[in-house]
């Protein structure tokens, strides 16, 4: 009892300290999350099951479970634990401020920058991150914003010192923003239909372009015959090496189906972003065996005759078809709303646990560490949340606790100790 | 024999058609001999129209001196005329543009402002002009009139022969003058020196930043209309302040009551803006069109202005590659089916109008136009009314133009043909004087002539069906002829003859000599000439001409209101509803009534209570587990606005309403409804310390801007502080205006409400004087900005202030309680939390987002506890969307204060129901499902602020304007609709093709806060990124 106290301490007290908040110390003894409803993702939901994490990693989950020596006992009946939320596709630390230039770090000059690794823009230490672990979000990725190819992403857990600590994988893709296709209508577009398609053009011929020039580089280092480095290039060649995935942000299905074109010259493991219209294609999509991480949860839609909810029920589609999917939130301190983006896609039809695995298991499988992240079994890694109530809805989340690899985490934030701040200034 | 003498008789015409300045100048001296060139013509045997409906058969018609001296029913000429046969033939007035811009003045195209420019507040001032660099209203168009040959050729070759004619630049464009197309002095040509004013919302070559809206155009037209009527009072008395000023702008104004004005209106909305504001101040109105008339015909009739039409069609959408209809809306290919329509549409409504060229891409479109417009209905008598009488009278030439009439200008059309079937237009007459455009008689070569050439028969083909061909056989033996065409009423080829035994290729001519006999010569290579004659049967005489008629067009689009695909195909019918067992979340003192009926009644909630029986009559809804909730109330949005949120040029702008340009068409209006949403707040965005007026919409789907407003609540007026004010985010450029500091702002406030009280003053000692003292005073000038200030001093007139940071919040609060009033509501208000007992003591409400923040350095200390705090501390609060997205879930962004900070869902409710129509004053009819209020309400499948709820029904004074079940069976019907019209598009090959290529409107952007650049100067539009 003592400890459970403890832990609540910890939790609880440093709220009211600096909000510069220190990144929770490593496991050192065993911790039983007693009683939960634990939402496995991979195993279905189990009622009244305990879990228990030793050395970062989960031990055990099961009902009264037998513990070791020295454990601490949370309980958390009536409460539910989920595996850390993973939200994909955002600017995480790279950007305070959207309006204070000095805080952007997302573009860098020039349409073809594969160059460029977020994670070296990462601020571990933004005020902005705090507040998506508070809602639940232990990992994100972080992604160069940019016109064609944009750089690398990475993924990072959300309790770091600085960006090396914090980096959880990565690289992982290089992105491309793909080429405009179609129209412009917007009623400052003055360019003619001809000279709008002559552009969309060029910038596709660009594209290709790069990809040549990268493969023939990729070639010639191979073959011994291009000896100076071109680091744009060179960034690449994980691409052709089956070392790295490549990300395409595109949302038009004429978009998508350009870029699948593309890629078979050259069978790279190939993702969507964004996506808006790839519930048009999700039967393609499902037969090709391409995932896509989908940005418009809450999506007006895109086409004055679309329906009101297209862009909601996208997801039931794409579940409905057996596309691979994972839900983001794309953006920075707005990608805190993730779970509750997942939570209005089952509104719309999505079933709940294919709502839960879009914003857990898929998107760790999507960045490459299932084997630890992702779900709640033996031997991954201890990155828990407890709520407590549904962690899908505004109404009834509250996250209680926040572990990643068995670190308790402050769930606190500049946003909090402001709130609290305040409740303090006595009345006029 | 007759018809020979007419081919001779052309051959004088053609002659002297060269001719120039053959009327006798009046005031020029001559230079050298005296020319008196004959003007005495008379064309026989014609049909003449002498104007729309009325026709004169085997006619003569006799000009002399650029008049129509007689039209005679009998087929004699005159002694001494010049005669010209014109039978078969038929004369039309001459055509009448009454909107140009020929032979005056063109409008500069200014280079757009660039970066390392600092923006224009002012205008040059000289010659005692307006202060509004967009107001030519001084100039007198007349003044610049040089001829211009070609240009008039294009519009004679449509068969105009005069036009109404300014420069088209600018809000207040200056008077109009009406020329003849006539190749003369100046002198001669001006038909009416002093015609229509123009005038547009579009500010034009001005530099000036105001207006950079629509509603900031409208604001200036209100005020100077109303300064001329107040300048043409103040002529002769002195003013309390002095003397009046000279304004020659104004001055040219003072009977704009009887001189009307037309405007340039780029759509069917901005038809009806206009109409309003100059209705205002009783001026009458003629509108040049859009071609969109037709999707508001109601409203347009109902305004009562005339028009003019251009017959720019639109071409249809591209439709080549694959998915390409992913970027074409129904609405545009609707548009596209249904626009040739239009005119027929007017005509039928009894709304009179004339057509124009103006805005046609290829000139050569527009007979092809006019006919397709009587394909679709519109009546050929209408259509010459819309060329000749009608443009005539907006042209204020009624009196010399526009029909054929003993005394009037001797200007008409000849045609072949009548002209809104098949016929074609051979000559068009200006003062007199033809202008040639084709052949009156052609020859026509096609047939098979016997012909002897070097003592051989032969039998020679032509054939002339769209290219001439043709061949010379002699028994089985056949020559194809080589280049064989006609020119002035010769036809010439070449043949190769070997193959009859004469050697040699040799070139031809034949020419007619008479109904049946041909002349012919050929040369052969040695250039020997051989002559031969050549006999052709009598061609059959010419089918008779083709009579127009309105065609009866069928149509595969519908017409919606709004005209898009989720448009309403009739406005829904007001029932009388019996809701059974309904959980109901009151948002007021009921709380949450289970398994409860609800009697609505003439669009009212009439009773609430269990078990209720339902009155005869009554539609019932049976809502058992369904929840109920009043509609949402939004206090920030900025949906269904047209060109411009903000007028963010001056420090202060509360003369522009947004109340003016309320967007009915906008979709947003309609997902608003399938998110629960039923009233919107449309607030001026937050780009000046006073910007403009608000304006409450109700989200009634498919009514016009006039059926939206929700006139029951008070005024309103968006204030804002902070960032966007001082414009801090800019760029570099701006940095000139006050204020640029929260100091300023606060100052600059202080100093608006303390003139606008001085201003009150003026009027208060102006209604003090005596009767006598007022016939020397000049009335105190109505100051619409100054106006509306006065408003809010006198508590008329609600504010709703954008702002963030602590200090701003305080500063403006202690302004204007010395000021003597209250902020009544502060919108966003992020640090609402840190200040709420002050606001409270002052009496302020808060709408706020719920958890938006770190988009800019003053939303740095915004908390998604805000709300909890505030409300914790007694100011009332709501949430607001400032999104046409979040207007769709304010139920899920209430939620969020649940999540945040445990407030109870009930009153996370009343945060966007109750408590915003308190916030706008009119609770007394919505915000709850109380008795007596307004039956706006919308059905839920799950409680309402749940993840998980979805809208079923939304419901407004007892109407449904939303149904997701009949949503879902509109999709596709939707799909059916465009699927046909593509087909349409594509079988219709390049008929599909022809028109103007930019014929649909322009998508609407979505607005926010802190979109500001100017609508009228699209190149210097700058994306601000980070909105609100």
């Amino acid at each position: 009892m003592k400890r459970i106290l403890g832990v609540f301490l910890l939790l609880v007290a440093l709220p009211l300290q600096a909000h510069n908040l220190v990144p929770g110390e490593k496991q050192t003894q065993p911790i039983l999350l007693q009683g939960g409803t634990l939402h496995t993702v991979s195993q279905g939901t189990l009622a009244n099951t305990d879990l228990l994490m030793i050395d970062g990693r989960i031990a055990a989950m099961g009902k009264n479970l037998d513990v070791p020596a020295g454990t601490q006992v949370l309980n958390v009946s009536g409460q539910h634990v989920y595996p850390g939320l993973v939200a994909l596709d955002t600017t995480l630390g790279m950007i305070e401020l959207e309006q204070a230039r000095p805080t952007n770090d997302l573009r860098e000059v020039g349409n073809v920058t594969p160059e460029v690794l977020a994670h070296h823009a990462f601020n571990a230490d933004s005020d902005i991150i705090p507040t998506l672990r508070y809602m639940g979000i232990t990992h994100a990725q972080v992604v160069p914003q940019g016109r064609l190819v944009n750089g690398r992403s990475s993924l990072m857990q959300l309790d770091g010192w600085h960006w090396a600590d914090a980096l959880e994988a990565g690289p992982v893709a290089l992105h491309i923003s793909w080429p405009r296709v179609g129209l412009n209508s917007a009623w400052w577009e003055r360019r003619s239909p001809a000279e709008q398609r002559k552009a969309n053009a060029k910038a596709y011929e660009q594209l290709v372009e790069v990809f040549e020039t990268a493969h023939a580089y990729h070639e010639g280092r191979l073959a011994g015959t291009q000896q100076q480095v071109d680091q744009r290039w060179e960034a690449m060649r994980a691409l052709f090496q089956g070392e790295m995935k490549l990300y395409v942000h595109a949302n038009d299905r004429r978009q998508l189906e350009q870029a699948i074109e593309f890629n078979r010259a050259y069978g790279f493991d190939l993702t969507f972003v964004g996506a808006r219209d790839s519930w048009m294609l999700a039967e393609t999509l499902a037969a090709e065996s391409i995932p896509v991480v989908y940005g418009h949860a809450y999506g007006l839609p895109s086409r004055v005759d679309e329906a009101y909810d297209t862009a909601f029920t996208a997801p039931a589609v794409l579940a409905a078809a057996g596309v691979e999917f994972a839900i983001a939130y794309p953006g920075y301190w707005d990608s805190r709303n993730l779970a509750f983006a997942a939570g209005h896609a089952v509104a719309f039809g999505l079933p709940y646990q294919d709502a839960l695995r879009a914003i857990t298991l898929t998107p760790a499988r999507l960045m490459g560490v299932e084997d630890t992240l992702g779900s709640l079994e033996v031997g991954k890694h201890a990155t828990v949340i407890v709520s407590a109530g549904d962690v899908l809805n505004q109404l009834t989340q509250n996250i209680g606790y926040m572990f990643i690899e068995g670190r308790a985490l402050d769930l606190s934030n500049r946003q909090l100790q402001l709130y609290e701040k305040y409740k303090q200034r006595p009345d006029l | 024999m007759k018809r020979r003498s007419a081919w001779l008789g052309l051959s004088a015409v053609a002659a002297a058609g060269v001719s120039v300045l053959a009327l006798a100048d009046q005031t020029t001296p001559a230079r050298g001999l005296h020319e008196k060139n004959p003007s005495f013509v008379a064309l026989t045997n014609a049909t003449v129209v002498t104007e729309p409906g009325k026709s004169l058969e085997h006619a003569t018609l006799v000009v002399k001196d650029g008049i129509i001296q007689a039209i005679n029913s009998n087929n004699r000429a005159p002694e001494g005329a010049r005669v010209i046969d014109a039978t078969g033939y038929t004369i039309y007035p001459g055509f009448i543009d009454p909107y140009s811009n020929y032979a005056v003045e063109q409008a500069g195209t200014p280079a757009p402002r660039s970066r390392g420019q600092r923006p224009q507040y002012s205008n040059a001032r000289e010659g005692g002009n307006g202060s509004n660099a967009a107001i030519h209203a001084e100039r007198n168009w007349f003044d610049t009139v040089k001829v211009q040959n070609r240009d008039a050729k294009g519009y004679i070759d449509l068969g105009f022969t005069a036009v109404q004619t300014a420069r088209l630049d600018g809000i207040f464009r200056g008077r109009a003058t009406t020329v003849s197309l006539a190749d003369k002095r100046p002198n001669d040509v001006i038909y009416q020196a002093y015609a229509r004013h123009f005038a547009s919302f579009d500010k034009g070559s001005s530099k000036q930043q105001y207006p950079s809206s629509l509603m900031g155009s409208i604001a200036l037209i209100r005020q100077t209309l109303s300064d001329a009527a107040w300048y043409k009072e103040a002529q002769g008395k002195q003013s309390m302040q002095g003397p009046v000023e000279f304004n020659a702008a104004l001055d040219a104004l003072a009977r704009v009551q009887t001189e009307g004005f037309v405007f340039e209106a780029s759509d069917e909305h901005n038809l009806l803006r206009a109409a309003r504001v100059f209705s205002e101040f009783s001026v009458p109105l003629t509108v040049v069109g859009s071609g969109f008339e037709y999707t508001r015909l109601n409203e347009v009739k109902a305004s009562g202005v005339d028009l003019i039409l251009p017959l720019n069609f639109p071409a249809a959408p591209d439709m080549q590659g694959q998915f390409a209809e992913l970027d074409v809306p129904l609405a545009d290919l609707r548009h596209w089916e249904r626009a040739p329509g239009n005119p027929a549409a007017l005509a039928n409504a009894g709304v009179r109008f004339a057509f124009t060229s103006h805005g046609l891409e290829k000139k050569s479109d527009f007979w092809a136009n006019v006919r397709k417009a009587v394909e679709h209905g519109l009546s050929p008598t209408r259509a010459l009314a819309a060329l000749t009488t009608v443009p005539a009278e907006i042209a204020g030439v009624a009196d010399q133009a526009g029909r054929l009439q003993t005394g009037y200008r001797a200007d008409f059309v000849v045609s072949r043909g009548d002209l809104f079937a098949d016929g074609e237009i051979v000559s068009v007459w200006l003062q007199g004087q033809e202008s040639r455009l084709q052949e009156m008689h052609p020859a026509s070569f096609a047939g098979d002539y016997s012909l002897t050439f070097a003592g051989q028969e032969l039998t020679l083909t032509i054939e002339n069906e769209g290219r001439m061909s043709g061949s010379l056989s002699q028994g089985d033996t056949r020559i194809r002829l080589q280049g064989v065409r006609t020119e002035d009423s010769v036809l010439y080829f070449h043949a190769d003859l070997s193959s009859i035994g004469i050697a040699g290729v040799h070139r031809f001519r034949l020419q007619p000599e008479s109904l049946t006999g041909f002349a012919g010569r050929a040369q052969n290579a040695a250039s020997e000439l051989i002559t031969f004659t050549a006999t052709r049967p009598e061609p059959p005489a010419a089918d008779a001409p083709s009579k127009a008629t309105a065609g009866s067009p069928e149509y595969v689009s519908e017409l919606t209101w709004p005209n898009l695909g989720f448009g309403m195909r009739q406005q829904p019918e007001q029932a009388n509803l019996h809701i059974r067992r309904a959980t109901i979340w009151t948002a007021d003192d009921q709380g949450i009534l289970t398994d409860t009926d609800i009697i609505v009644r003439h669009g009212l909630i009439h009773r609430i209570g269990k078990n209720l029986s339902t009155p005869r009559g009554y539609q019932v809804i049976d809502a058992a587990g369904m929840h109920i909730t009043p509609g949402f109330i939004d206090e920030h949005s900025h949906i269904a606005i047209s060109q411009g949120v903000n007028e963010g040029t001056e420090p202060v702008t509360a003369e522009v309403r947004i109340g003016d340009v309320v967007n009915p068409d906008d979709i947003h209006i309609y997902r608003s409804l399938a998110g629960g949403t039923t009233v919107a707040h449309l607030l001026h965005g937050s780009a000046n310390p006073i910007g403009g007026q608000g304006q409450a919409i109700k989200l009634r789907w498919g009514q016009d801007a006039e059926g939206l407003k929700f006139k029951e609540v008070p005024w309103t007026i968006k204030m804002a502080l902070g960032e966007n004010v001082k414009q801090s985010n800019w760029g570099d450029m701006n940095t000139i205006r006050y204020p640029q500091t929260r100091m300023g702002v606060a100052a600059l406030i202080r100093d608006y409400f303390q003139s606008a009280r001085e201003y009150g003053q003026a009027q208060e000692a102006y209604a003090a004087l005596s009767r006598t003292e007022r016939r020397r005073t000049a009335p105190p000038r109505t100051d619409y900005r100054m106006q509306t200030l006065l408003e809010i001093l006198q508590g008329k007139r609600h504010t709703h202030v954008h702002s963030y940071v602590a200090s701003e919040v305080l500063a403006l609060m202690d302004v204007v309680e010395e000021l003597g009033f209250r902020i009544h509501t502060f919108t966003h208000i992020l640090e609402g939390y840190k200040v709420a007992d002050e606001m409270r003591a002052h009496g302020a409400n808060a709408s706020t987002f719920a958890d938006w923040w770190a988009f800019k350095f003053e939303a740095y200390d915004a908390v998604p506890q805000n709300a909890c705090q505030l409300m914790e501390k007694g100011v009332l609060t709501s949430i607001n969307s400032d999104s046409n997205d979040l207007q769709r879930r304010l139920n899920t962004e209430a939620a969020k204060s649940v999540r945040y900070c445990g407030m109870s869902e009930y009153e996370a409710l009343k945060m966007i129901t109750l408590y915003p129509a308190m916030q706008m004053e009119v609770e007394e009819h919505v915000g709850s499902i109380t008795v007596g209020k307004h039956a706006d309400f919308v059905l839920w499948n799950a409680p309402p602020l749940s993840a998980y709820a979805q809208v079923q029904q939304t419901w407004i004074e007892g109407r449904k304007y939303f149904d997701r079940q009949a949503d879902l069976a509109r999709r596709a019907e939707v799909a059916n609709e465009r699927q046909l019209l593509i087909e349409k598009v594509l079988s219709q090959g390049s008929e599909a093709k022809r028109g103007n290529r930019n014929g649909y409107r322009a998508e609407q952007p979505t607005w926010q806060c802190e979109d500001n650049h100017d609508v009228w100067r699209w190149t210097e539009f700058v994306e601000m990124e980070g909105a609100h």
